[in-house]
């Protein structure tokens, strides 16, 4: 008997339904009817929640009819890992990105509900969640249904099977649908009016977009340092630099908001929102179209490609639009020299320098590829050459503004950025990684002075979390410069009950015990460090996909991390296992959780 | 009894993927670091993304050994570089600056110096 | 001088979006170079799975079909009864390489689904392979008196012959 495939009759009615009631309050929110509009935002979301209830339930279920629970679960799956395969795939993920949509649109109206802006801002959400649900009902639908179902399904992506990545997904898509609504209140704003409520909205939807996008882009590098097992935490894979683009187009916009606050480059804030959104868009297109191939498997099909390519057009052309016709916009002053905002803009030109690196790295092999089908080779190297000395400079760049306001004298500090700069040039031409450590060091130090006369004197012109935000910062530079050129690794060959000297540390093979659980089964190795601690690497068989993976074994300390990794067995019973040594790991943990917190205790300061 | 079912057929799973019986042991210290260098430098040719060092599949590790070969042998870095060039073609050196690649060295940098320059003259005018 | 750059903008986003629907239409190429027009390495005395000896000779005369395999390779078991279809209609030599296999499970494999291979080299540790630029299994080599004359990564089946390998009889 032949399988044939259809639409779920429920499922698919809702997502239509969705689409229609999204599409009604866009028509209302532009005629003003403002009661109407948020009745079909509220029907919308809660239609939208139905429906990713209405397949969470089919995962509990294990109802293997429906195609998507048949290639992203089986019984044997833990069962918060099927809750979790929701947003395991595609089409999933696509709806949990329109949900988080239509839930912040519903939390908004419901927050804000006298202001003009918000009706401006509806229309352009409304449209984005329409957009998004035809191409979800009709390109890429979840709620497909075989005819005669499988006894069990395909396996949940073991890579996926771990609560860090269970969670990684979800913020990333939540950071980028926040940073859409911005994008709608600063158009709303672009066509009407920036008034002091608007900008209370957008800085507070900033803050939660940026702080979204930055803790699941930290708990993806935090993951792929402990699962993927070689010890690294940031690969310059295609996709993790398709998530970073909009993350540093937000950093850029969030800090253009402290000038356009005085009116000052209205229309370079506008267009750092417009830029953050439609790179997030981009990326959704690049990654899911199967142009960029790489580690993050989405399954690749044309035809969606075409679509989300003509969506993030019709995104561009309309935003572009918008901003040319703009004429609120470009009436803002220029900043003056050597002041804050001239500094904030140095600032910005830096950052976006820094997305011009990522994204040429990104895209200019592809475009080689098309246009002289010659493949270009970028590695790592391309991005880490370029980014240090960038980074080392706008490390500099804000430290000076720190400093700005206690009036020392202007030509020391422009006499110190000079030979700031020139140190840099230096450095980017002698690959001298010593003076990068020194430099930064350096100026942590100034930092922390700063930070610890503020603590004393109480300056409340300086905000707290500011200086605490960039003093982060300049310690996770300065720790992933140091993990990056000191960590070292080892392969080697050893039987149970070996001892050897690796790396300057006493290594005891004891012994490998058989591990079974519910979804694999595996071989646990039992390994004693300097007579000190134990390390259990893993290497595992899933029962029903049948895939090997390795799991790491970490053991972190202050300043360096120790790592085994089971490799293979050898014919004589004996196994390779790697060693490796990395520096400064809890470093970058703490400096970008103290970021986190700076950003989100600088969010809640604001509201209070 | 079915515990030792499985570790049989565990380890005839794992070690499927073995292709040597060597692991660099005859290696020196410096000749090791040579090797880690080339095989973070070299890109896995059967993987989308990632260096030969960071990757599980079986052609990486067979590369590896076979570049640890090569070293045994006295090859020197670059006689490696090329060898690997030869077999599978630009695309798998990852360090390689070629001149098709200085556009996006370049481009970023003067991106950067022209905007500088043309921002800082224009603040001095307009604060004039 | 808006004018000016809204127009120069409004021609990058064509051009954009231009560059992107190309994209999607295009094949990608593949990232390891195939090994067309390179002379095949020496084969240094090697076994088939009897464990009869094999020297280069039996690579270095006429069009020999040279396919990569083995007994865990899903993708192979999808081409197997294509190349049982070359096999028995076309002049050539079909040869297997037993790619890093058990070899009682590659017996068992060409048991199962017949033997379309005039003989297979049991490559157990793939070095063979290696030196011939293999990357995995499936691949495919059509070899003319010692020359590499097309190399296919991945599976091949009827209309990738008739693109691709035909043209070379």
């Amino acid at each position: 008997m032949m399988t044939s495939v259809y639409l779920d009759f429920l499922g698919n009615s809702l997502l239509w339904v969705a689409t229609v009631s999204s599409l009604l309050s866009a028509i209302f929110s532009f005629q003003k009817q403002h009661l109407i509009a948020r009745n079909f935002i509220f029907l919308t979301s809660s239609i939208l929640l139905l429906a990713s209830f209405y397949l969470v339930y089919q995962f509990l279920q294990n109802n293997f009819s429906f195609l998507y629970v048949a290639q992203n679960s089986n019984i044997f799956l833990p069962v918060y890992y099927k809750v979790s395969a929701f947003w395991g795939a595609h089409e999933g993920s696509f709806l949990l990105m329109i949900l988080l949509l239509s839930l912040s649109m519903t939390i908004s109206n419901y927050l804000i509900r006298n202001e003009g802006f918000i009706m401006q801002a509806n229309v352009f959400a409304s449209l984005i969640c329409s957009v998004y649900l035809l191409f979800l009902t009709t390109a890429s639908n979840p709620f497909y249904v075989l005819s005669n179902s499988p006894v069990n399904g395909a396996d949940l992506n073991p890579l996926l099977q771990d609560p860090l990545l269970a969670i990684h997904p979800p913020l990333i898509f939540s950071g980028y649908v926040f940073y859409a609504m911005t994008f709608c209140f600063v158009i709303s704003g672009a066509i009407g009016k920036f008034t002091k409520e608007l900008f209370d909205t957008i800085k507070v939807w900033s803050t939660i977009s940026w702080f979204t996008l930055s803790f699941g882009i930290l708990l993806g590098s935090i993951w792929a340092y402990y699962e993927l097992g070689w010890g690294g935490y940031w690969f310059w894979d295609p996709v993790e630099n398709v998530s970073l683009m909009p993350w540093i187009a937000g950093t850029a916009f969030s800090h253009s908001l402290i000038f356009s606050r005085d009116k000052i480059m209205l229309s370079w804030m506008v267009f750092l929102a417009i830029i953050t959104f439609l790179l997030s868009v981009f990326g959704s297109f690049i990654v899911r179209s199967g142009i960029l191939n790489s580690v993050h498997s989405f399954a690749a099909d044309p035809s969606r490609g075409v679509f989300l390519l003509a969506i993030l057009a019709l995104f561009t052309f309309a935003s572009f639009i918008i901003y040319i016709r703009s004429s609120e916009i470009f009436r803002g002053k220029w900043p003056k020299f050597g002041s804050l905002n001239y500094l904030l803009l140095l600032n910005n030109i830096i950052l976006m320098t820094i997305l011009l690196v990522v994204l040429l790295g990104t895209l200019y092999p592809i475009f080689t590829e098309i246009l002289f089908e010659s493949k270009l080779s970028i590695g790592p190297n391309y991005f880490s050459d370029l980014i240090t000395p960038l980074t080392v400079a706008l490390i500099i760049v804000f430290t000076f503004e720190q400093f700005i306001r206690l009036r020392i004298k202007t030509t020391l500090l422009f006499s110190l950025i000079i030979v700031a700069i020139c140190l840099t040039v230096y450095m980017f031409l002698e690959q001298a990684i010593f003076i990068s450590l020194i430099l930064v060091a350096a100026l942590i130090a100034i930092l922390l002075m700063r930070l610890i006369s503020y603590l004393i004197v109480n300056n409340t012109k300086l905000r707290f979390h500011k200086l605490l935000g960039h003093f982060s910062v300049a310690i996770l530079t300065f720790s992933i410069l140091f993990n990056h050129n000191f960590s070292e690794r080892i392969d080697i060959k050893i039987s149970e009950g070996d001892s050897i000297n690796l790396l300057d540390n006493e290594i005891l093979f004891e012994e490998i015990e058989i591990i079974n659980d519910s979804n694999f089964n595996g071989v646990r190795a039992k390994i004693l460090i300097n007579n000190d601690f134990y390390l259990h690497p893993e290497k595992r068989v899933y029962k029903v996909g049948g895939q090997i993976t390795s799991e790491t074994a970490v053991q972190t300390t202050l300043i360096k991390d120790y790592l085994v990794v089971l490799g293979d067995r050898f014919q004589d019973g004996s196994w390779s296992i790697g060693f490796s040594k990395k520096y400064g790991i809890l470093l970058i943990w703490m400096s970008s959780f103290l970021l986190l917190f700076s950003i989100l205790y600088g969010g809640i300061k604001r509201k209070l | 009894m079915m515990s030792l079912k499985i570790f049989f057929s565990l380890s005839i799973l794992i070690s499927c993927l073995i292709s040597s019986e060597q692991l660099y042991e005859n290696l020196s210290s410096n000749q090791i670091e040579r090797l880690n260098y080339l095989s973070d430098n070299i890109r896995c040719p059967k993987c989308s993304y990632g260096n030969i060092s960071s990757s599980n599949a079986p052609i990486s590790k067979d590369l590896k050994n076979e570049i640890a070969l090569l070293i045994e042998q006295g090859f020197t870095n670059e006689e490696i570089f090329q060898k690997m060039q030869d077999r599978y073609g630009s695309y798998i050196l990852l360090n390689s600056i070629e001149d098709e690649k200085m556009p996006i060295y370049l481009i970023p940098l003067i991106a950067l110096i022209i905007s500088i320059f043309a921002v800082t003259t224009y603040t001095i005018k307009k604060s004039k | 001088m808006k004018k000016f750059f809204a127009f120069s903008f409004f021609g990058f986003l064509v051009a954009f979006v231009y560059f992107f629907s190309i994209t999607l239409s295009t094949p990608r190429l593949p990232n390891v170079n195939l090994q067309d027009g390179k002379t095949i390495p020496i084969l240094i005395e090697s076994v088939d799975l009897d464990g009869n000896t094999i020297n280069h000779e039996a690579l270095a005369n006429g069009p020999i079909l040279l396919n990569v395999w083995a007994s865990w390779c899903i993708a192979c078991l999808v081409e197997h009864p294509f190349l049982t279809e070359i096999s028995a209609n076309k002049e050539l030599t079909l040869i297997g390489i037993n790619y890093k296999d058990n070899l009682e499970n590659a017996k068992k494999y060409l048991e199962k689904n017949g033997n379309p291979y005039d003989l297979s080299i049991f490559d157990y540790q793939g070095n063979y392979a290696l030196k011939l630029g293999v990357t995995g299994a499936p691949e495919t080599f059509l070899i003319i008196d010692g020359k590499i004359v097309k190399h296919r990564i991945g599976e091949i089946n009827e209309k990738i012959w008739n693109d691709e390998f035909k043209n070379f009889f």
